[in-house]
């Protein structure tokens, strides 16, 4: 599977969810094919799915909404693990990823 | 009459440097685009000021992050008319002020939000807000930015509503300011 503009690019391998670019859609109806995405992945019910951010430079508030909604669903289900990858350089990460945390404390969150 | 909700007292004076700007009346796409833009530039502008005490990387992330979400909202509730964004920097503080039109109704409802979240901790209202958008699937706006600002970003914010001498609606004014580390 793969979404791709001129802006960002989502792709999954496996159970790995990879986003790169900048996403700035405009609101939940504009992220809802990509949320449609990250669910078939959950619908498999992998051990463990990762969200890999590490190309992600910039996400607006609605994305962080998109994120924070999958967690909420992975949350419900307690034998799908869920790890987030993020990257020290974008600074959006190391401020807003944690809530993901706060919502389900045991996704393991890597920014490095 | 001018109602002021949070904090809309301005922080830098008459020497800080300033960058004005005013986006007119678009369709919804192309204004969508230039808000993208907008605050891109503005990012790149002002952490390029910065003294080298601050880090240019999160202050150019963190200026972009700030206008983005004020504009997206400005070019979502607008109700016709230009929108008016100003920066200033001085000494570390990014601080930055978005006018635009609203209709009396977006007004209403927006003074009763803020009035509801200037009373709690922003940090706490961000979950509630979360779990509360991961219940209703029809909820179309995340509501997030605000509360994001202010939580993870830790970005003073103020609304000053006016109505008098404004042809049409009400004539909102966005405070922000945020200390660049």
């Amino acid at each position: 599977m793969e979404i791709s503009t001129n802006d960002y690019r989502v792709w999954t391998e496996g159970s790995t969810i990879h986003y790169e670019g900048t996403m700035r859609l405009s609101g939940t109806d504009a992220y809802a094919p990509i949320l449609e995405a990250m669910n078939s992945i959950l619908a498999a019910k992998p051990e463990l799915i990762t969200l890999d951010l590490t190309s992600l430079q910039f996400l607006n508030s609605s994305g962080i909404n998109l994120l924070a909604k999958f967690t909420i669903e992975i949350r419900k289900q307690p034998e799908v693990g869920v790890r987030v990858l993020g990257s020290k350089s974008i600074p959006w990460q190391s401020k807003s990823l944690r809530n993901l945390q706060r919502l389900h404390p045991a996704l393991e969150l890597t920014i490095s | 009459m001018v109602e002021d909700y949070g904090n809309t007292a301005a922080v830098n004076g008459a020497d800080a440097r300033r960058f004005a700007l005013k986006l007119m009346a678009e369709p919804l796409e192309l204004s969508w685009h230039h808000c993208g833009v907008t605050s891109d530039f503005f990012g790149e502008y002002f952490s390029r000021a910065c003294d080298g005490s601050v880090d240019a990387v999160d202050a150019r992330h963190s200026i972009s992050y700030m206008i983005n979400e004020i504009l997206e909202n400005a070019i979502k509730f607008r109700k016709g008319g230009n929108i008016d964004i100003t920066g200033s920097l001085e000494d570390g503080t990014f601080e930055l002020l978005i006018r635009n039109r609203i209709d009396a109704g977006t007004a209403e409802s927006f003074k009763a939000h803020l009035a509801q979240l200037l009373e709690r901790e922003p940090g706490e209202l961000l979950l509630e807000r979360i779990e509360e958008n991961a219940l209703n699937p029809d909820s179309t706006g995340s509501g997030l930015g605000i509360l994001t600002l202010m939580s993870d970003y830790e970005a003073k914010l103020g609304w000053s509503f006016a109505s008098e001498h404004v042809s049409e609606g009400v004539e909102l004014t966005t405070y922000a300011s945020l200390r660049l580390s």
